[in-house]
């Protein structure tokens, strides 16, 4: 097979998410119907051991209250009673501040921060100069001989986030692509177009503190993903985006 | 001080002894491996007492008709949405493998090797709160009463 010049040009780009880390909130069918369960669940149950010692206690409070002269039984001994342990134990929940499920960054909407929509997957967009345009797209290089297509992805990841990104991706197969012509201009028999294969890649470094992109970047939802790129190119994206 | 011996010399009134001594053990232990072996009780099986009778009032209302048919509705409509997502992706994964054999088949035989590295996979889950930096979390201690039979 002789080595003919193709006339596409192969790039890899990455997709790579940033997993939720929050869930998503309820809906309305789904809160009724989470109550209903824990409802059903509470009525099989039986009581606890705590839930027994504080009926017994309470029991024996009020049996103590009233035979008030009888019980004469000893020394009053001060048994820490159920009830005071619940008490302690509410104040204690009460002190403790969650973390809040809706961050500074969006309120800000600071879309280059990871610390985002929590509760949804993030994509990374990067600008990059294509002709003598700027265009957002998903991070990708050109590809070169002698390497296989997922380390032209995995090149196009670290090239713009740094070495030490730690992502796991998912198989070696791409996910989708994107194949367009050049404008007639610069097209020449060699040189008909691009074909850009996506690969998909779960983010596991939860911290990017350290890395120093090498472009402008964004952090961005699938529905904000419209408001940045080009509709056949979307298209193709959202053909390999779950939710 | 004095030399001694490895041994020191052993009277016959000893070893007879001895002898007798070993003797009564292997009677004892005849004896015990005769007795068939107790039955070790597996806790697990048997409800303690305490529980045998505090039940919480049975008060199921079977009144759910309505919200059973909604809730299946409702699964349902998710899981049509889910399959056509999935395959959509399928679909799109064939086209960029189709294309890519189309370029280069050396390409293409290296994207359908099986990724060594991807299973066993492992994800952790969403929380309902997002981690809060810093904070030490209340370590408990654990006693262990679990009841040893020997």
């Amino acid at each position: 097979a002789a080595a003919s010049r193709r006339p596409w040009r192969l790039f890899g780009a990455m997709c790579l998410l940033r997993l939720p880390r929050i869930t998503q909130p309820l809906e309305k069918e789904e809160e009724e119907m989470a109550a209903l369960m824990g409802q059903i669940e509470l009525e099989k149950s039986h009581y606890s051991d705590h839930e027994i010692r504080k009926l017994e206690e309470e029991e024996r409070l009020k049996r103590r209250k009233e035979n008030l002269d009888d019980d004469d039984e000893g020394p009053s001994k001060t048994v820490t009673m159920a009830r005071d342990l619940e008490e302690k134990w509410e104040q204690k929940f009460l002190q403790f501040q969650a973390a809040p499920r809706i961050t500074d960054a969006d309120k800000n909407n600071n879309r280059t921060s990871l610390n985002r929509k929590l509760d949804s997957n993030l994509m990374l967009l990067v600008k990059h100069k294509i002709g003598n345009q700027e265009q957002w797209l998903l991070p990708q290089v050109e590809w070169q001989p002698g390497e296989t297509l997922r380390s032209t992805a995995e090149r196009a990841m670290t090239t713009f986030l740094g070495d030490h990104i730690q992502a796991k991706i998912l198989g070696n197969a791409p996910f989708g692509i994107y194949k367009y012509k050049f404008p007639r201009a610069i097209r020449t028999e060699d040189n008909v177009g691009a074909k850009v294969f996506f690969f998909k890649a779960f983010l596991q470094s939860s911290d990017l503190s350290q890395t120093e992109p090498k472009a402008d970047y964004l952090w961005v939802t699938k529905n904000e993903l419209g408001d940045y790129l080009k509709s056949e190119y979307l298209k193709k994206v959202n053909r390999f985006l779950l939710d | 001080s004095f030399p001694c011996r490895a041994q020191p010399k052993k009277k016959k009134v000893d070893v007879r002894r001895e002898q007798a001594q070993k003797d009564r053990m292997k009677e004892k232990l005849r004896k015990l491996k005769k007795i068939a072996p107790e039955v070790i009780p597996i806790e697990d099986f048997v409800t303690p007492l305490k529980y045998s009778d505090s039940n919480r009032s049975v008060n199921l209302l079977l009144a759910l008709s309505p919200e059973e048919t909604e809730r299946r509705v409702l699964l349902l409509k998710q899981d049509e949405t889910e399959k056509k997502a999935i395959q959509t992706l399928v679909e799109s994964q064939q086209e960029a493998l189709k294309e890519l054999c189309l370029e280069s088949e050396e390409l293409y035989q290296a994207a359908i090797l099986r990724d060594e590295g991807l299973f066993p996979f492992k994800r952790d889950g969403p929380s309902y709160t997002p981690p809060l930096p810093g904070y030490d979390h209340p370590r408990g201690k654990c006693v262990d009463i679990t009841k040893v039979y020997t």
